[in-house]
């Protein structure tokens, strides 16, 4: 009896917990397959919207990598519009590939030229070269806006891949004979990055920053601070692209130097190291941003002011500023500004140039297609 | 020097005093359990040990075990935020900190934080503080120490109930309630929490997109709201064995603003909420029949199971990048995808689960020797789908630990212990700790030296996700590579424990081997795969931080608490602690060694609370407490340091009842804050303290009891606490 007792007592424990052993086991992926299909129909829905709305039949599909600041905002505008421009016969639809901006962008409330509020809806690149080829446009352009051909050009080369494979889910395949008649038209193209080609794209950059910045660099140094990719992960080994962009420079004006954030043996005292070689001690220092906009990187890690920015027992610590390390190192510097802001090089028309001609120069893609019958 | 002079001012506030008067008894009595695993009065207890009394939360009417660590004791330091408590004592944060709730585990973090959300308390009798990892019983990961809980047990005949409201400003509600009874050989407690609050905004300055936004919405403390409800069942089914089960129900929701305009600072696409659970069932066989009930050999069994599971609970529509598995998703199948997902969806992201079992005896032995010993399994599970590489992790611990106190001289008590830890990854591992005490009149001097090992969590190991804060984005990687950490904890010291007077200083020595931390990383050093996807915000705003084993660190400080009864109402209290902390690093780019800072570390802390309770007829009882707390300046490696604080608060206490009658009934109100200390420092840079400012509050408590008196007695008698060190 007692044994009984004290097993209804423990039933009653466990059972107050019982349903917390049930509760949770959700169906995961029942949800992520409904989520999948819904998202593609939003984005099916709202290309096929926009080409009733327009008429065209082409289609540009620009892909960032995204920014959540206002300022990259409006640069970000200004390329759709300059886009709209180079292809009137073209819709033009700008995504990103970061997830995280995607989702902060089209929560907050962010601004135009005039300092009214607008909203910004950006899209992820599988869901919206989906809803492209859904809505059988009859020629896409996919456009990289990165600056080298690195490890975020490799992810939208996969993702144009995976369009032409028709690479979804079941419920989401695209026609397979509009792929098809896309690959035989030859009508899919893909826009390299700014510094593709190195005899072409390098020297071309090189003179559209000269022609800005010629003034500048007959006052002192002018100091370009790109990215890069870090050693692992030097896709396609793109980073040359900044030393060659350097050599390019140096042709127009000794006093340019190109350095980065990620790139080894590229750094900002290697920078420094270089300019020390040719006795340059002192003097100014002009920076600019050498990304295609100017976010986090362009005010702190390049602009960024005070001593948040600079710590003197390590002074080679990616913490401390470009800023802030020339200014310790005896140089005059400057942060060019517009509207409190550097510029990234997606506000630079000559380079924006750059970019439209790789879009209007692209090579279709041999090779890019596989049916998904292949047996047949 | 200003501090210097204001903790001498304050340390010495119960010394002057103490000349005038004649002694009385205070605090002889107190027992404690959670050093040795055995009762000693706290005056004899072979390892030194802090306690928080019943006498001390009663007056003092803390709202959370925060509020109560931090203003009770001046070794903790805590920056309450969404991510968990972020408690330190000694200069070593949480996970060197054991969380005891009756002697079990506290299970369950929030960002690697305990969620002290878990403890009720209103539902304490006292705490217990043991610094290092001195006690060979709970694990030798306290490298820090060990907080035991010790909660209230209603053990009498009868029926007993209680209700506590307490409401302040910020909308915050506490909410308390018991149920028990004991009815023959069967006994049952039902306790439930609720605890919100709406939180507040100190500033809405945010430095962002390289300017200070005016109008940031990020608040100093999110909104939260939680509850739990527990319930233990114990059965007698004879006079030396008590069995129990014990099951538990918790839910937390944090919310964030939703009326943030900036992607770059203050806009949010999901909140959070964590579902916790336990189960466990135990018992205690009393051996032998030795007439003192505290010398009677016993043995006992426990076995746990907790669960802690992480949601999202998404508010907009928010891109996930999801690893896809299964047939269903056809040429998707095995990818990394962004899934977006639709507001009033949840997304588990991870479920923390351990199995527990422990069996223990204690053996009082000839020559006053004291034998306690146990042995203890621990299964971890960790299912994060999209935070780990394969879906999951897990991981075991064993240990069998021995432990004899040797007490047959009288004025020398020796305590020594061993622990062996067994683990799959890491092997086997012998702890030593040894304590002694000499003892001459009312003065206790006591020497400890414990070795601690820990080997790293499940987490630590496996787990890795991008942990956004206001402007900046962390990626937070684990790293398999780990090694376990080590430490030597020494500790000196001399306490004296009169009738009316007590002081006490401590000082300590920790160093730790092969410490675990959060550092950053360069982009190179994130394993491969995980790069494109989660490099964030296209800015580049991502720092990488992986888990790594520090190279070495020392802390050490001195402790010092006294407490001075100036008379039958009225007893002074206060502490103060100093403390030091040395790292190092070892930088691989650069090949050197690299001294940093432990974030959130502060030279200086110290607390005071004046206590007076005087019954002025036989229905009404006043009690006041006035405290204070401060801390000098907080170091942190990144975003600035805290400002030194120091901050007031008044509690009031109104008993009306007589004692013997069914009903007692309760009235509390205080400020907290009372000179309305805020610190409006810009996110994201770091705060001293997250002060709200002054704070007016307000309980009503009711108690019920039928079947035995209300008994206002907060001395414990060795009786009540015989399932303690359960």
């Amino acid at each position: 009896m007692k044994k009984i007792k004290s097993l209804i007592l423990a039933a009653a424990a466990f059972s107050l917990t019982a349903p917390v052993f049930t509760s949770c086991s959700s169906n995961d992926s029942d949800e992520n397959l409904d989520n999948l299909v819904s998202e593609y129909t939003v984005n099916d829905n709202m290309v096929a919207a926009q080409k009733a709305k327009s008429g065209k039949d082409e289609a540009v599909l620009l892909v960032a990598f995204g920014s959540t600041w206002n300022n990259a905002f409006l640069a970000f505008d200004k390329t759709k519009q300059a886009y709209e421009a180079a292809f009137p016969n073209a819709d033009v639809y700008f995504c990103f590939s970061s997830d995280i901006c995607i989702n902060r962008a089209s929560v907050g409330e962010n601004t135009d030229d005039e300092g009214n509020i607008v909203k910004r809806d950006y899209y992820e690149p599988r869901y919206l070269l989906h809803a492209i080829g859904a809505a059988k446009y009859s020629k896409i352009y996919v456009q990289s806006l990165q600056v080298i051909p690195g490890e975020e050009f490799a992810a939208v080369v996969a993702s144009v891949k995976k369009f032409m494979n028709n690479g979804y889910i079941a419920k989401a395949h695209l026609d397979d004979d509009y792929l098809a008649k896309l690959q035989e038209d030859e009508a899919i193209f893909l826009g390299m990055p700014l510094l593709n080609d190195p005899e072409v794209d390098v020297p071309e950059v090189a003179a559209q920053l000269n022609a800005l910045y010629a003034a500048e660099a007959s006052q002192g140094v002018v100091a370009f601070m790109g990215h890069g990719n870090p050693d692992t992960y030097d896709t396609f080994k793109a980073n040359v692209r900044y030393t060659q962009l350097e050599v390019a420079l140096q042709a127009l004006n000794p006093n340019y130097y190109v350095g980065t954030v990620d790139m080894p043996d590229n750094y900002k005292q290697d920078v420094l190291g270089r300019m020390q070689e040719k006795g340059i001690n002192n003097g100014k220092v002009f920076l600019h941003a050498l990304m295609s906009i100017a976010g986090d990187h362009a005010h702190n890690d390049m602009a960024g002011e005070g001593e948040e920015y600079w710590d003197p027992e390590e002074e080679e610590s990616e913490d401390n500023s470009w800023f802030e390390y020339f200014k310790n190192k005896g140089y005059d510097v400057q942060v060019p500004v517009v509207g409190n802001h550097p510029l990234g090089l997606l506000e630079l028309p000559g380079i924006l140039n750059v970019w439209i001609q790789h879009t209007k120069d692209a090579e279709f893609l041999e090779d890019a297609y596989h049916s998904m019958y292949p047996e047949e | 020097m200003r501090f210097t002079l204001f903790i001498f001012s304050i340390l010495s506030f119960p010394l002057l005093l103490f000349a005038q008067n004649g002694e009385k008894e205070v605090s002889m009595k107190e027992l404690v359990v959670t050093a040795t695993g055995t009762q000693h009065t706290l005056k004899d207890v072979p390892v030194q040990t802090e306690v928080i009394n019943r006498k001390m939360l009663d007056s003092f009417g803390g709202k959370s075990i925060e509020e109560i660590l931090s203003s009770l004791t001046a070794s903790f330091a805590f920056a309450e935020g969404d991510m968990g408590s972020q408690m330190q004592l000694g200069g070593l944060g949480n996970s060197y900190i054991l969380v005891l709730v009756d002697g079990k585990r506290l299970h369950g973090d929030v960002g690697g934080e305990n969620d002290l959300g878990l403890i009720d308390p209103q539902n304490i009798e006292r705490i217990e503080i043991v610094k290092g990892a001195q006690s060979a019983l709970y694990g030798s990961d306290a490298m820090a120490g060990v907080i035991n809980i010790i909660t209230k047990k209603h053990t009498a005949k009868g029926f007993y109930a209680d209700n506590s409201t307490k409401y302040g400003m910020h909308n915050d509600l506490r909410q308390h309630n018991t149920f028990a009874f004991n009815i023959g050989k069967v006994g049952s407690q039902t306790n439930f929490q609720m605890q919100r609050n709406d939180g507040w905004q100190n500033t809405s300055e945010e430095f962002a997109e390289g300017i200070v936004l005016t109008d940031s919405r990020n608040k100093t403390v999110n909104a939260f709201r939680n509850w739990q409800l527990v319930e233990r069942l114990t059965y007698r089914p004879l006079n030396n064995l008590e069995l129990y089960a014990e099951g538990s129900y918790y839910k937390k929701h944090i919310c964030r603003p939703q009326d943030g305009t900036h992607p770059s600072c203050d806009v949010y696409t999901y909140n959070l909420r964590y579902n916790n659970a336990s189960a466990s069932v135990g018992g205690k066989w009393v051996l032998g029949n030795e007439a003192d009930d505290a010398k009677r050999n016993y043995l006992s069994f426990d076995a746990d199971w907790n669960k802690h599971a992480y949601y999202y609970d998404y508010t907009v529509g928010t891109y996930e990048n999801v690893l896809l598995k299964g047939e269903e998703y056809g040429d998707l199948n095995g990818e990394w995808y962004p899934v977006l997902m639709k507001p009033g969806q949840s997304k588990l992201q991870s479920d923390q689960q351990r199995v527990m079992g422990l069996v223990k005896g204690v053996f009082y032995l000839p020559f006053e020797n004291t034998l306690n010993t146990g042995v203890e399994y621990r299964y971890d599970y960790l299912n994060a789908p999209d935070r780990t590489e394969n879906g999951s992790a897990g991981d075991w611990t064993s240990a069998l630990y021995v432990q004899d106190e040797f007490n047959k001289l009288g004025w020398f008590n020796l305590t020594a212990g061993l622990r062996l830890v067994g683990n799959r990854n890491f092997g086997v591992r012998l702890t030593p700790k040894v304590s002694a005490m000499f003892s001459a009149g009312d003065f206790r001097f006591r020497l400890g030296w414990s070795q601690g090992f820990k080997t790293p969590t499940v987490k630590e190991l496996h787990y890795r996700y991008l942990h956004v804060m206001g402007s900046s984005t962390f990626f937070n990687i684990g790293n398999v590579e780990l090694n376990p950490q080590t430490n030597n904890y020494y500790s000196a010291n001399i306490e004296y424990r009169g009738r009316k007077f007590t002081a006490s200083v401590t000082g300590y020595l920790n160093k730790l081997d092969n410490m675990i931390a959060l550092v950053n990383v360069p982009v190179g050093e994130i394993p491969t795969g995980i790069t494109t996807a989660y490099l964030g915000d296209g800015s580049g705003n991502v720092q990488a931080r992986m888990y790594k084993n520090m190279d070495d660190a020392r802390t050490y400080g001195v402790d010092v608490t006294l407490s001075y009864q100036v008379v039958k109402d009225l007893t002074l209290t206060s502490a103060y602690s100093w403390l030091n902390t040395e790292a190092n690093m070892y930088d691989s780019s650069k090949d050197r060694m690299n001294s940093v800072t432990i974030d959130g570390t502060a030279h200086h802390k110290w607390s005071a609370s004046a206590m007076y309770s005087h019954s002025f007829s036989s229905i009404y009882k006043l009690g006041i407490n006035l405290s204070t707390r401060g801390s000098s300046t907080r170091f942190y490696q990144n975003n600035g340091n805290g400002k030194p604080y120091q901050i007031w608060r008044i509690n009031t206490t109104h008993d009306f009842g007589r004692a013997g009658k069914m009903l007692a009934y309760r009235l509390e109100l205080g400020v907290d804050n009372i000179f309305n200390y805020v610190d409006r420092t810009m996110h994201p840079y770091h705060l001293g303290n997250n002060t709200a400012g002054t704070t007016v509050y307000g309980t009503f408590g009711i108690k019920f009891n039928y079947g035995k008196r209300v008994k206002n007695n907060i001395l414990l008698t060795k009786k009540q606490i015989t399932n303690e060190e359960d």
